[in-house]
């Protein structure tokens, strides 16, 4: 037996999305048909409005609903400082520290050529006219510790130190409150690098 | 280290076996087919949690069983440990002294063997793809960093090669990326080559000895290390490699281009086994090559030995069939009263008997083990 026309669409709508795949899909469909009227159509009105009322941000990249973003229009930040990093979740992580008062730059990915992603793809073009229009007084790279983060930072450094601007990349070791007995032997052997004289 | 007892349930063609094996020299005669070889594959599991011959490990599972079951008991010089591994179709269960250990990386290391099986011969013969990867799996056991290098040097690689191939189609065209690339793959390539050089002077030392013990000190084993980097620039220091690999990249980089692969790394050095200065593979006897591929693989059991305090266990499959009665003689002694040796072999016609002195010999027919209760001498 097939299941009914709607209920095999939504769970092919679900299994659109990532980490879900077909029965996962089956058991959320399921669960959707027993909500509430009220639920579904907010659940419904939410999924669109994610999608149509959301931009990115022309300077920095973010996501935002007014075009340039909260924080590119905030004058009390200070704006000689750009901090770069992948995703617009990062940006999030980041302003949670509340400490970090400059301005941000979302590259939306890394380079890899392996993905198909190279220096026109991700965006740094943005980040290289920006700078140009009002240096910063220095970037603050902020990619993952991969090896794609690593070339990306590389990369970007490249480009931009010789205009004159400090470029500065976060540092590697412990994580605050950790214990050195459960830390693994690469980030111990970055920290040990990385240590500082007290 | 060595195991005192073994018990197999459902494991492969073992219904159930109970063997105690001897500290010393155990050898296992049998046809072809009767599951010599599944009981060294057994005692390596117990060790490693893994086998040597398959990745699926419902093959270890006697046909129509729902779990196959194999426990030991470990004598170390601090004490005896039981341990068990159970392998079922949900997965794997390890138990060390009756307590399940939550992670299999904590289970092994308990026993440590060291195996030498017939297709180790092509560490020797084989292409120097098979030696890069034998060496990165050594050197990767023995230092993690080692490991974090090769693997970041392995993703760079294919991204470059990637970037390399599009730079090629002129579906790209930015040198200032393939430059992060190159430099990215010149740290990492420093890094490897110092590492394998030290490393590979360290294992040079005890495969040497090793090969002149087999050998009655005729043959004098040396390896070297090929990169593309000159002999008297290799002596070089991390940063003094890494300008090296540098100034080639600068200088092949039209050709990497052109070809659309990396041309330059350690992902294409080699190490060359020389006997008596002349190059094992190319003009060596069977027998030498055989000789080399034992003293290289074995090596590691005194490398095990300065790291853990305690000598391994070592498994040889159907490897006396193939070496004079010399090099037999040679080999067994150089680890007797040392070293607990398994050994298989389809009789004892090919073991000169009076080498050994009082080993266990056991004979396995179509799934059964039975100690021979003369001794042979």
């Amino acid at each position: 037996m097939q299941y009914p026309e709607p209920i095999a669409k939504l769970i092919e709508s679900y299994m659109k999305l990532p980490g879900i795949g077909n029965k996962t899909a089956t058991r959320l469909a399921f669960y959707t048909i027993d909500m509430n009227e009220d639920d579904v159509t907010s659940f419904a009105k939410n999924l669109i409005s994610a999608h149509r009322d959301l931009h990115y941000c022309s300077v920095c990249g973010n996501i935002t609903e007014e075009d340039p973003c909260e924080i590119c229009r905030d004058t009390t930040r200070s704006q000689d400082m750009i901090l770069v990093v992948e995703q617009p979740k990062d940006v999030m992580s980041l302003e949670r520290m509340n400490d970090y008062h400059g301005l941000y730059h979302v590259l939306h990915g890394v380079l890899s050529p392996i993905e198909g992603k190279g220096p026109d793809d991700i965006n740094i073009a943005n980040l290289i006219k920006r700078l140009q229009k009002t240096p910063a007084k220095e970037v603050i790279i902020a990619t993952n510790a991969t090896p794609e983060g690593e070339a990306t930072a590389m990369y970007i450094s490249r480009l931009i130190k010789p205009a004159g601007i400090k470029v500065t990349r976060l540092a590697h070791g412990l994580s605050v409150g950790s214990d050195i007995e459960y830390a693994d032997e690469m980030t111990l052997l970055k920290a040990v690098e990385g240590r500082q004289e007290i | 280290m060595y195991l005192s007892e073994l018990q197999l349930d459902h494991y492969r063609n073992y219904e159930q076996v109970d063997v105690h094996f001897s500290p010393d020299i155990n050898v296992l005669i049998g046809e072809n087919a009767q599951g010599k070889t599944n009981l060294l594959e057994a005692i390596y599991v117990l060790a490693l949690a893994r086998s040597h011959r398959t990745h699926n490990d419902r093959e270890l599972i006697q046909w129509n069983s729902e779990f196959a079951r194999i426990t030991g008991i470990v004598q170390r010089k601090t004490g005896h440990t039981p341990l068990e591994l159970i392998v079922s179709q949900k997965g794997k269960k390890a138990k060390v002294n009756h307590l399940e250990q939550a992670k299999l990386s904590q289970y092994i290391g308990q026993l440590n063997v060291v195996l030498f099986a017939p297709e180790d011969l092509n560490i020797v013969k084989g292409s120097p793809a098979v030696r890069r990867h034998f060496i990165d799996m050594e050197f990767g056991q023995m230092s993690a960093k080692y490991l974090y290098n090769i693997s970041q040097y392995k993703s760079i690689l294919k991204q470059r090669n990637q970037y390399l191939k599009q730079l090629q189609r002129r579906q790209a065209k930015d040198l200032i990326y393939l430059g992060v690339l190159s430099d990215q793959l010149a740290a990492y390539g420093a890094e490897v080559t110092i590492a394998r050089r030290e490393f590979l002077q360290q294992m040079e030392k005890w495969a040497q000895k090793l090969h002149q013990e087999i050998t009655k000190e005729r043959e004098l084993l040396t390896f070297r290390y090929q990169s593309q980097i000159p002999d008297d620039q290799l002596a070089l220091d991390t940063e003094g490699l890494y300008q090296q690999f540098q100034t080639l990249y600068e200088t092949q980089q039209s050709r990497e281009v052109e070809q659309g692969t990396t041309l330059v790394g350690p992902h294409r050095d080699d190490v060359t086994f020389l006997v008596n200065g002349k190059n094992v593979q190319s003009f060596g006897s069977q027998g030498q090559q055989r000789t080399t591929a034992l003293s290289v693989k074995l090596a590691e059991i005194d490398l095990m030995k300065e790291q853990t305090g305690e000598y391994p266990v070592l498994l040889l499959d159907d490897v006396l069939s193939e070496l004079d009665d010399l090099r037999q003689t040679h080999l067994l002694k150089t680890f007797q009263n040392k070293v607990q040796t398994f050994l298989t072999t389809t009789s004892l016609e090919n073991v000169k008997k009076e080498i050994i002195s009082a080993p266990r010999v056991f004979t396995v027919t179509n799934g059964t083990v039975a100690m021979v209760t003369t001794e042979v001498n």
